[in-house]
């Protein structure tokens, strides 16, 4: 039996409409740029996406994170996470650490450690967190505990992306460690469509960074 | 120049020395490196070259003599928690000195280190406390020379912002040299060991992420020893006086009580995390019983690396 030309019209398009729609819900992609203020490009930038539809926040279990230690500096430098993610922090030096941080956003203690077995830290609480080793004063490490599941950080190209991002409207806003202000002032409006991308473009002001020195000199108390 | 100060040691003397120096450093790297791949031990070299521009503490012109010093240290330590507050670090270390003219003075030290650290917290800004003891043994190429060095140093700091780091140490040292004989019916030839008390201060400013400005002052008492010709203003005085070859055929080194005051200052400059290079320039002026003053310059550049 042939189906009414009328039916089968409606069901293409329920059919293109359901493939767009697909795109639409989960297809966009927004871009995000930092320079700084000499036009360089600024890696290490957690660009963070809060939807301003309450629906759009999935809320996916946190993934589990690992932030190394290698050559006695925390891999990754910086490191988004999602509130309520565990984080473990293994020990591939040969060389004890103790992890700790003093952050209002999460005090923690790694009691002197070597291997990989340290138990994982839950982050509860959004913030950032800045991560220290007590016996290496220089390693120096930073989480920011995002309180959106939308975030990423720029590469060394000073670009990041965030693909399949649900269409809606979004506020966009970054934040790195040397960023001179606070994040709230970077915040961007975005409106998510079907296919078509968003670029965001930042230019922020970098201040000096004045990391602990790892090898001091010979008058130098130094380490230990 | 005297004569003896050119003349050196003879070529057998300077391969003894090399091939014990060789023979040291190659004992710790097979002990030591394999160790690196398990445990805390950490691995660092200084080198440094700098210039005395009055090497013998002298305070007549005529006496003084300056030279350029090579001098590179290899030192290996491990570091022992010892409960939340303290650690313990051990290590030892193996140093050589190579004068440009005074060749006499080149040497060679093979050392060992305790000591005990305290911080208050954790953390890169907690203020510390170290109690320190060494001993160390230095060859030289005149032999008369040759000393065991005994140190013990109360040391305290704290970092405190991201700029400024200040630190200083109090330090007793006893340097035991092989009695010489008496050249003076009366007066001890033993001019080589000494007994020194020095209190130091040091600050380090942070410039940007690579670059820091040092800053040290220094106060020193005890013994001085002084390598001039005869003289009574400073035999009169002298609590020991010695043959000083080293230095040339009619010199004498004459050990006498003196204060020492001093300063530095230095810029250093990390261009890898493991690296530091080093400009710096010390300046010390010595006011020794009898009127016997003296003052040295010493512009340097340094190296430093940690593995």
């Amino acid at each position: 039996m042939e189906l009414p030309l009328l039916v089968k019209v409606l069901a293409a398009a329920t059919g293109i409409a359901m493939l767009i729609g697909a795109r639409t819900a989960a297809g966009a992609v927004i871009y995000a740029s930092v320079k700084d203020q000499h036009g360089k490009p600024v890696a290490d930038t957690v660009v963070s996406v809060t939807p301003l539809d309450p629906k759009n926040a999935l809320r996916t279990k946190p993934p589990a994170v690992v932030i190394d230690q290698v050559d006695k500096q925390f891999v990754a430098y910086v490191t988004p996470i999602y509130v309520g993610s565990r984080v473990r922090f293994p020990n591939n030096d040969n060389v004890r650490h103790q992890v700790y941080s003093f952050s209002p956003a999460k005090r923690f203690d790694l009691p002197l450690y070597a291997g990989t077995d340290a138990p994982p830290v839950l982050f509860d609480k959004p913030g950032v967190v800045v991560l220290g080793c007590n016996i290496h004063d220089w390693m120096i490490g930073y989480i920011y505990v995002s309180e959106t599941p939308f975030f990423t950080k720029t590469g060394s190209a000073g670009t990041a992306s965030l693909e399949d991002m649900p269409s809606g409207d979004y506020l966009v806003k970054i934040w790195h460690p040397r960023m001179d202000g606070t994040e709230v002032a970077t915040t961007r409006s975005a409106t998510v469509g079907a296919v078509t991308p968003v670029n965001l473009e930042w230019q922020i002001t970098l201040k000096p960074s004045f990391r602990i020195p790892r090898v001091s000199g010979a008058a130098s108390p130094g380490y230990p | 120049m005297p004569a003896a100060a050119r003349s050196g040691l003879s070529p057998r003397r300077i391969q003894s020395s090399v091939a014990t120096l060789n023979a040291v450093l190659s004992a710790i790297l097979l002990v030591g490196v394999p160790d690196l791949a398990r445990s805390d031990w950490t691995l660092g070299t200084d080198t440094q070259l700098r210039h005395d521009n009055n090497v013998g503490n002298a305070g007549d012109y005529d006496d003084i003599v300056g030279d350029t010093i090579f001098d590179a240290r290899l030192s290996i330590f491990q570091l022992f928690p010892l409960g939340e507050n303290y650690s313990l670090s051990v290590g030892g270390d193996l140093s050589g000195e190579s004068y440009d003219r005074l060749k006499g003075l080149n040497n060679a030290s093979l050392g060992g280190a305790l000591a005990v650290k305290r911080k208050w917290g954790l953390g890169a800004y907690a203020p510390w406390v170290r109690i320190g003891l060494s001993i160390a043994r230095s060859d030289y190429n005149d032999d008369y020379r040759n000393a065991t060095v005994y140190r013990t140093t109360l040391s305290a700091g704290q970092r405190l912002d991201e700029r400024w780091n200040v630190w200083a140490e109090y330090a007793y040292e006893r340097r035991a040299a092989s009695g010489q004989p008496e050249l003076v019916p009366g007066i001890s030839g033993d001019a080589y060991s000494q007994v020194n008390q020095k209190l130091s201060g040091n600050a380090e400013y942070a410039l940007d992420e690579r670059t820091f400005l040092v800053f040290g002052f220094l106060l020193r008492y005890g013994d001085v020893v002084s390598t001039a010709e005869p003289s009574l203003g400073i035999f009169s005085v002298s609590r020991a006086i010695a043959a000083d070859p080293a230095f040339g055929p009619d010199e004498y080194a004459y050990k006498l009580p003196g204060t020492t005051f001093g300063f530095s200052v230095g810029i250093n400059y990390s261009p890898t995390s493991h690296n530091l290079l080093g400009i710096g320039f010390q300046r010390l002026d010595t006011h020794a019983d009898g009127g016997n003053s003296y003052t040295k310059s010493i512009p340097e550049i340094s190296w430093n690396y940690r593995f």
